[in-house]
């Protein structure tokens, strides 16, 4: 099968090493794991995410629509805003994980991800009928660059025509980069401060915007000590941050309540949702399982689909979800689901690496590592 | 983004990237090759055989792992584990900077190195052999 390439394919051939992913050829890494992960906990690292879906909906009808998709509340939103979800379908299990903007009360931007850009796509379509409600494909047209890290706003307003210090978490702007014509909203999928640029008119055909954009940054970030990043340390940065992976994680199999993402859950919004009475159903019978973070005490690196036992080592009780090894914290660590009697926090576990029973204890994932030294909430000067 | 590979002469290869150099005392040291340090990359982690193991041709006798991967690494020969590297439990990098050197990881007492030789690879051959895993 043709692998698909995004506006900046040009760049990533010349100076990444490359996989495929999601149906993509991407950089995994330009200089290294390490390095890039580092770049981005202490300066300022840009990954292209081009990759993902991104859909535009509009209509009378759209914020009625989106909020009847999703389980967070739509309605609440304010212009300028956006939100990060869940979709679920009729048995409460995980669609897919996306954030929503309000551009304009009609008009909304939603991004999802790459490895269900399809999928995603056909089941917002699917669903769509009697509403007033136009749905657009961008993901295309619209290139998307994140930039991450203390030093990312600094980077990003070298380049930006207006200052963006104000924009609050979550908050989505027009703006100019370098003139061109684009969209930032401050979110990222790192643990660390950072926005996500949107690019406009840049297609894989036509990337001279989004490569321009690119090269800026990178030119911006220089007395930082910017690194492009790949997906390697995209993989390590959402780890250590607790974040999710959709098929990782996350699946249709899983639901929200033990992803512990009951947060994104409003079973007060106004309206119904696809998967709520499923859901009120599983929060009344109780939920069995959780997802949780484990840290390694012993040598060892945990890994998908590795087995959890207790800490006795006499039964498993769970899977890894998501694991490896994390920079930051120079130990093993990872997701996984447990019975609810395993989650608290301080509980030893194993983990079973290749026969090997190697002790790990349940720990804070959300994230994993000190927030007053690492992360966009602590104060950067 | 292409990359060259070392492979030094006088040394034994095998298709799963380990190498073996036969020592004047009879004994053999091996470690993994340039090829298989860059494909994984930036090693973080390293299991060490037990010294006193009596190997197999092509056992496992370890594992190597990136920050992305997990990878076996097997005797090159059947023998006995004199001695391992533990300098590569606190240091793993040195089988990224020095796979040939530095980054040995077990010195072997060969059990039939004449007829394990035959089943190696040379130099020479084990460059054709990388050659064409990269087309």
């Amino acid at each position: 099968m043709e692998l698909r390439r995004t506006q900046l394919y040009k760049y990533h051939k010349e100076h990444g090493r490359l996989i495929e992913f999601a149906g993509f050829e991407m950089p995994v890494w330009f200089e290294g794991i390490i390095p890039e992960h580092n770049a981005v906990r202490n300066a300022v690292g840009i990954f292209d995410t081009s990759h993902m879906g991104r859909m535009r909906a509009e209509g009378l009808d759209a914020e009625r629509f989106l909020n009847y998709m999703v389980t967070n509340d739509i309605s609440a939103l304010e212009p300028g805003r956006g939100l990060y979800t869940v979709m679920c379908n009729e048995r409460g299990g995980i669609v897919d994980d996306l954030i929503i903007y309000k551009l304009t009360p009609d008009h909304f931007f939603v991004v999802y991800n790459a490895s269900n850009r399809e999928k995603d796509f056909n089941w917002f379509k699917r669903h769509s009928d009697g509403f007033d409600v136009e749905l657009k494909d961008v993901s295309d047209e619209i290139a998307m660059i994140a930039v991450q890290g203390p030093k990312a706003l600094r980077t990003l307003e070298k380049i930006s025509s207006s200052p963006l210090s104000d924009v609050e978490r979550f908050q989505i702007v027009e703006l100019e980069l370098s003139g061109v014509e684009a969209m930032a909203a401050r979110t990222g999928y790192t643990g660390e401060d950072g926005f996500e640029v949107f690019i406009f008119d840049a297609t894989p055909e036509r990337p001279e915007k989004a490569l321009k954009v690119w090269d800026s940054l990178l030119e911006a970030g220089e007395e930082f000590g910017i690194k492009p990043c790949g997906l390697g340390a995209r993989d390590s940065l959402r780890l250590e941050a607790g974040l999710c992976l959709y098929g990782n994680d996350i699946d249709e199999d899983i639901n929200p309540l033990e992803a512990r993402l009951r947060w994104v859950v409003k079973f007060k919004k106004p309206s119904d949702f696809i998967g709520r009475e499923a859901l009120l159903r599983i929060r009344e019978e109780g939920v069995k399982r959780f997802r949780v973070g484990i840290k390694m005490e012993e040598r060892g690196i945990p890994r998908k689909g590795y087995e959890i036992w207790d800490g006795e080592g006499e039964e498993k009780i769970g899977v890894v979800t998501s694991g490896g090894y994390s920079p930051t914290l120079n130990v093993g660590i990872a997701m996984g689901y447990v019975p609810r009697e395993y989650r608290k926090l301080g509980t030893p576990v194993r983990i079973n690496i290749r026969g090997r029973l190697a002790r790990g204890k349940i720990v804070k994932f959300h994230p994993f590592y000190d927030e007053t030294k690492y992360g966009w909430r602590r104060v950067e000067g | 983004m292409s990359e060259e590979y070392e492979v030094p002469e006088g040394l034994y290869y095998t298709e799963e990237h380990e190498w073996l150099k036969v020592l004047d005392d009879g004994n053999a040291l091996m470690g993994i090759t340039d090829y298989a340090q860059k494909q994984l990359h930036e090693i973080v982690y390293v299991e060490l055989p037990e010294v006193g193991r009596d190997v197999e041709r092509m056992d496992t006798i370890g594992t190597v792992e990136s920050v992305k991967a997990v990878s076996d690494v097997y005797s090159p020969i059947s023998g006995t584990i004199v001695e391992v590297n533990e300098a590569l439990l606190d240091s793993p990098e040195l089988l990224n900077e020095d796979p040939y050197g530095d980054g040995w990881i077990a010195k072997m007492k060969p059990k039939n190195l004449d007829a394990d030789l035959k089943e190696l690879m040379t130099a020479e051959e084990y460059k054709k052999h990388i050659e064409a895993l990269q087309h």
